[in-house]
């Protein structure tokens, strides 16, 4: 599913973002990418997901190259690919099924089918009977679970999730949780960036570390560690 | 179908969210068109003018004296078809002159009757500059013909100064043009960096740029259409209250019409500007900020 060789990224002068990292995603797993703050999570996030390109190295996304995929072919790159934010990235002036209906939308989908897919989606992460809300008036996890479900909503073969619950409770992180697990159920490969020790401990999955742009393990050793 | 229905949806809502940013961009542009449509007007009306002046001045061939009047008439009418032909004897002449000079006629006093020549003169309300030209030349082979003249220099000399102002205008018509595309882009960058988050996440979730672009770039088109049918209505009153007071002021003008000044097809070129550059000033607005997202 995602395949990286001898990765960097570097912003300017300063130090490499991503150093020499190689790691492989199979299809249908749930993988948590780890490391304190810098260490490149994010980063590697961006560069599988095309919001960036890598300064050297190669990264296979679906088996196609993205390096050679040119600036018009990624948007239907992108449309396998779901992907959450910490801050939600919801827009405010439209209500909470609009939001989830964009990745609909954008593919050209019929209005008749947008509505019920939304419907699916927003029931699927309990919001129904939030689904003519505007974002700002919903909690945090509310929130989150509306983000959660646009990303779902097109049924994505890939689920980036960077800090999905760095915003959250306890109770909510529970939520957001079980949502991408239902979602790596039914056969969706998740990719969760955080640095929340808790949760890696919490959940039994592969744990990619990652400290100052290097792959410091790769397993379980991090949950084990955390522990 | 749903999709063209999806995508004016998409426009109208961004300028009904936006609309200090619509309100500026539509008053830039009508500003832009009216300019346009005023000078396009002016210059319109002057051409229109010319003909008219043209079509009043008559083609005199002066004969020489002791040239029979009644034979130059009679050739005139032969080599001018469809033209009004008027003898004019010395004495007719001499008339004419102390009427067109009014208070100034006593600068007449004392000159003879027959110190003017006879003259043969050929009208044709409406005859354009060119026809006068043509006529003038057949005229030159009146028996007895001195001279030909119908103020050949003057109407020249406007219609250089017109031929002029025309390549003046259409310099001015494409300076302006890219000025206010700059000038409208500038405006529109602003309503396109107020949705940046909104195209941050079209992208994410894999808008193409072109699903991302066609609303701004058919809210271009609506805003400047709007501005040129504002500007139009605008050139429709202003060309309403001018006209009267230009027939009263010169009497020349009284056959100037508002179709003469601003022609239905300037209207539709005007209205037609305003899309056209809005869509211009979309596209240039638009393009570099999709290459840095």
């Amino acid at each position: 599913m995602i395949q990286l060789f001898h990765v960097f990224k570097q912003y300017g002068a300063e130090a490499p973002a991503l150093s020499d990292v190689s790691l492989e995603v199979r299809k249908g797993e749930f993988v948590f990418l780890t490391g304190p703050s810098g260490a490149g999570k994010s980063t590697l996030l961006k560069l599988i997901f095309c919001a960036e390109p890598a300064s050297s190295g190669q990264i296979l996304v679906f088996g196609r190259n993205v390096s050679r995929i040119r600036p018009s072919g990624i948007p239907y790159l992108r449309r396998n690919i779901g992907v959450v934010f910490q801050d939600f990235k919801l827009l405010p002036e439209r209500t909470v099924a609009e939001n989830v209906a964009f990745p609909l939308e954008v593919r050209g989908q019929h209005p008749r089918e947008v509505r019920g897919k939304v419907t699916q989606a927003l029931r699927a992460v309990g919001l129904d009977h939030r689904a003519a809300k505007f974002p700002p008036v919903l909690s945090g996890g509310e929130q989150q679970r509306a983000a959660v479900a646009r990303a779902l909503v097109a049924d994505p073969a890939l689920l980036l999730a960077d800090e999905p619950t760095g915003n959250l409770d306890l109770d909510r992180t529970f939520e957001v949780m079980a949502l991408l697990e239902g979602a790596n159920a039914r056969g969706t490969t998740v990719v969760v960036a955080t640095h929340d020790r808790g949760l890696l401990a919490r959940h039994k999955k592969r744990v990619i570390a990652l400290e100052g742009g290097r792959v410091a393990s790769d397993g379980d050793s991090v949950r084990r560690a955390a522990s | 179908m749903h999709r063209l229905v999806l995508l004016l949806r998409r426009a109208v809502d961004a300028l009904r969210r936006g609309p200090f940013v619509t309100a500026v961009a539509v008053a830039t542009i009508f500003v832009a068109v009216l300019l346009t449509g005023i000078f396009a007007a002016a210059l319109g009306g002057a051409e229109r003018l010319l003909s008219a002046w043209a079509g009043e001045v008559p083609v005199s061939v002066y004969l020489a004296p002791g040239a029979d009047l009644e034979a130059a008439r009679a050739a005139a009418e032969r080599l001018a078809p469809g033209m009004r032909i008027e003898a004019v004897t010395p004495e007719e002449g001499l008339r004419r002159l102390r009427a067109s000079l009014g208070d100034e006629a006593s600068v007449l006093d004392g000159v003879g009757e027959g110190v003017l020549p006879a003259a043969v003169e050929a009208r044709l309300p409406g005859m354009s500059l060119a026809q006068a030209r043509e006529t003038a030349a057949r005229l030159r082979q009146v028996p007895g013909a001195a001279q030909v003249d119908f103020g050949a220099t003057w109407l020249e000399r406007l219609e250089t100064l017109l031929r002029r102002g025309r390549r003046v205008g259409l310099v001015l018509l494409g300076l302006m043009t890219v000025a206010t595309a700059v000038l409208v882009a500038n405006t529109l960058r602003l309503a396109v960096y107020a949705r940046r988050d909104e195209i941050e996440i079209m992208k994410f979730v894999g808008a193409t740029d072109r699903y991302i672009g066609a609303p701004f770039l058919v809210e271009g088109v609506l805003q400047g259409l709007l501005g040129g049918a504002l500007a139009v209505g605008a050139l429709f009153g202003a060309t309403s209250a001018f006209l009267p007071w230009l027939r009263a002021a010169l009497p020349i003008a009284g056959r100037l019409s508002r179709a003469d000044v601003l022609p239905g097809s300037l209207a539709w070129v005007l209205l037609a500007g305003g899309g056209a550059l809005g869509l211009l000033a979309s596209a240039l607005s638009l393009g570099r900020f999709l290459r840095r997202v």
